[in-house]
């Protein structure tokens, strides 16, 4: 099963037991780059605080454990962690998520931009240059209001490390023109 | 001083600690202000959980420190600093000023 299939399957599953949630961090990035970047943690952000008993029971019901902060199923190699509301991006709460269909089950992610967004947090506050590289990998695959991204960037007070993605995301375009 | 919001003075010291060190461990706090290690191991996880603060591993420690992607850090921050006006002077020297500024190897103190 796909990180995708699995956080739509999860997704749905969450939301009939009354536990609302946004999927949001790596698992973003894997869906919007078909797999290019692998991620094997669904972070799931809860929209309203939901009591700890009931999320582990919904997650009981389809074969997870709760293992530490996570919980986890034994035959599969990913981790599902539910993060508290609110639904962020940096300092902002998140305004727009998008969905996808299958069917009748439905997922709430990050937008693309969102996603962008939310990796580049990761650049700014931790200097971690693999979400640089997730945000460029989202940017190129995917519609990204990069006027937003830069607004966002400069009330996060970080508009010099959104300048240096900006040269990273050019260089990367001379470098497919060759 | 922050009690009756945070409900707890053990979480009000380790905020004002956190703020004030940037990144400290349990048994460091727990000693600081001779509070039970447990008791701050525990605020710390539910804190962590909550997104207000991250922890990582330094070696064999965990560090923790306030979130920069907690949403609400800025006014958290505005608040820890409006509480240290309200410290005795005394207290703020013993357990809130730490000396963060390098110092190189072998000079003296």
């Amino acid at each position: 099963m796909s990180i995708k299939d699995l956080a739509i399957y999860l997704s749905s599953h969450l939301n009939k037991n009354g536990i609302e949630t946004v999927l949001s961090g790596g698992a973003c990035v894997t869906i919007y780059t078909n797999n290019k970047y692998m991620s094997y943690d669904l972070d799931f952000v809860l929209l309203s605080h939901v009591l700890p008993k009931k999320i582990k029971e919904a997650m009981r019901k389809v074969g997870f454990r709760e293992e530490g902060k996570y919980f986890k199923r034994e035959e599969t190699s990913y981790f599902v962690e539910f993060l508290q509301p609110p639904l962020s991006v940096g300092e902002e709460p998140v305004k727009e998520v998008w969905k996808i269909k299958e069917g009748s089950k439905v997922l709430a992610l990050l937008s693309p931009t969102d996603c962008v967004k939310d990796r580049l947090a990761g650049f700014y506050h931790w200097n971690d240059r693999q979400s640089l590289e997730q945000a460029i990998l989202v940017y190129e695959e995917n519609p990204v209001d990069l006027k937003e991204v830069e607004r966002w960037s400069t009330n996060e007070g970080m508009i010099n490390k959104f300048e240096l993605f900006k040269e990273n995301l050019e260089k990367r375009k001379s470098e497919v023109k060759i | 001083m922050l009690e009756p919001l945070f409900k707890s003075e053990i979480k009000e010291k380790i905020l004002l600690y956190l703020y004030t060190h940037v990144e400290s461990y349990p048994s460091e706090i727990s000693r600081a202000f001779k509070f039970y290690i447990n008791a701050v191991q525990n605020q710390l996880l539910n804190l962590e959980k909550g997104g207000v603060l991250y922890s990582k591993l330094k070696g064999k420690v965990r560090l923790f420190g306030i979130n920069p992607r907690y949403p609400f850090k800025k006014e958290l921050e505005a608040l820890l600093e409006k509480t240290l006006k309200f410290i005795p002077e005394e207290e703020k020297e013993k357990y809130y000023r730490p000396r963060l500024r390098p110092r190189r190897t072998g000079k003296p103190f």
